[in-house]
């Protein structure tokens, strides 16, 4: 296949389905399994060079790629007392780095189940980052939610032709 | 009557989360019994007596897919129900699973609803 062949899947449409994805499927999540409400839709660009609680995975299979969850630590820590069902004062960074995990493996298997194309996917497991100064690493199609109390986003790559 | 249940999972947030979704179900369960990976998880089956398992696939040391086939080659739990819980919806994944020997399917993200519904279904409703 030729380089520009790369491009050829990641179409308006495409984006525009896995855009549509990523936040019914972020949403889904959220609510069934953090008891968490998305109030409204946020600036994916906003959380760039701020302070953020990371989790990225890759997946392999046909087709692979990669995907990443970045949050406000409030939010992190929020969404782990959620989860856990235990005070936000009671919450470890341990926790929270497994909980940021398994939001990461839900949201991302979750779109590529729904996606419609995709035959099978293998999920790597995520990895729990904190960072100052928060740069995104994977350049994909990028969606941010307020919640309460701060952001979230999540970025999903599929690389379709690379399988 | 109660169940006596065991958990499968790497990650023991998830297996807090399946157990505090098992109880918002009102499923009324005796004990709980909980492995990190499908090792573990044949130790716990030959040393208590199970009536459900709930397995995760992506594990360390022995993956769902193992664990099942192991289970299910061993005479003693050929007929204990094995819901998988994760979050891969693909046909091909769930296929796999169900040819091994796993007769429910829990996808994540799920409430105390779904769970509920599909022990009743391989458990035979009035289970309890
Ligand atoms: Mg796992």
């Amino acid at each position: 296949m030729s380089d520009t062949a790369i491009h050829e899947p990641a179409a308006p449409e495409m984006d525009a389905l896995i855009g549509a994805l990523l936040h019914s499927c972020s949403e889904h999540v959220l609510e069934t399994m953090f008891f968490a409400a998305v109030f409204e839709a946020a600036d994916p660009a906003a959380s760039t060079g701020c302070e953020r609680v990371t989790s990225r995975l890759h997946f392999s299979g046909k087709p692979s790629g990669d995907f990443e969850v970045d949050a406000d630590p409030g939010i992190a820590r929020a969404l782990t007392a959620g989860f856990l069902g235990i005070e936000e004062s009671e919450v470890t960074s341990a926790q929270e780095d497994e909980v940021m995990a398994e939001f990461c493996n839900m949201t991302c298997g979750s779109a590529l189940s729904s996606l419609g194309c995709v035959e099978y996917f293998n999920l790597q497991v995520p990895e729990t980052t904190r960072s100052e100064a928060f740069a995104p690493e994977v350049e994909g199609v990028r969606r941010a939610f307020l919640l309460d109390g701060g952001t979230l986003s999540v970025c999903l790559r599929v690389d379709f032709d690379r399988s | 009557m109660a169940l006596q249940i065991l958990i499968v999972d790497d990650s023991p947030a998830m297996r807090s989360f399946i157990r505090r979704v098992m109880k918002l179900s009102g499923i009324e369960v005796e004990q709980y019994f909980e492995a990190g990976n499908g090792e573990e998880g044949l130790a716990q089956l030959a040393a208590n007596p199970i009536d459900a398992v709930l397995t995760d696939i992506n594990m360390p040391v022995m993956d769902g897919e193992e664990f099942v086939r192991k289970m299910r080659a061993d005479g003693a739990h050929q007929s204990t129900p094995v819901i998988v819980i994760s979050t891969d919806a693909t046909t091909h994944r769930i296929q796999t699973m169900q040819e091994l020997g796993a007769v429910g399917y829990l996808q994540k993200p799920f409430g105390p609803e779904q769970l509920r519904n599909e022990l009743d279904r391989v458990l035979g409703v009035g289970h309890e």
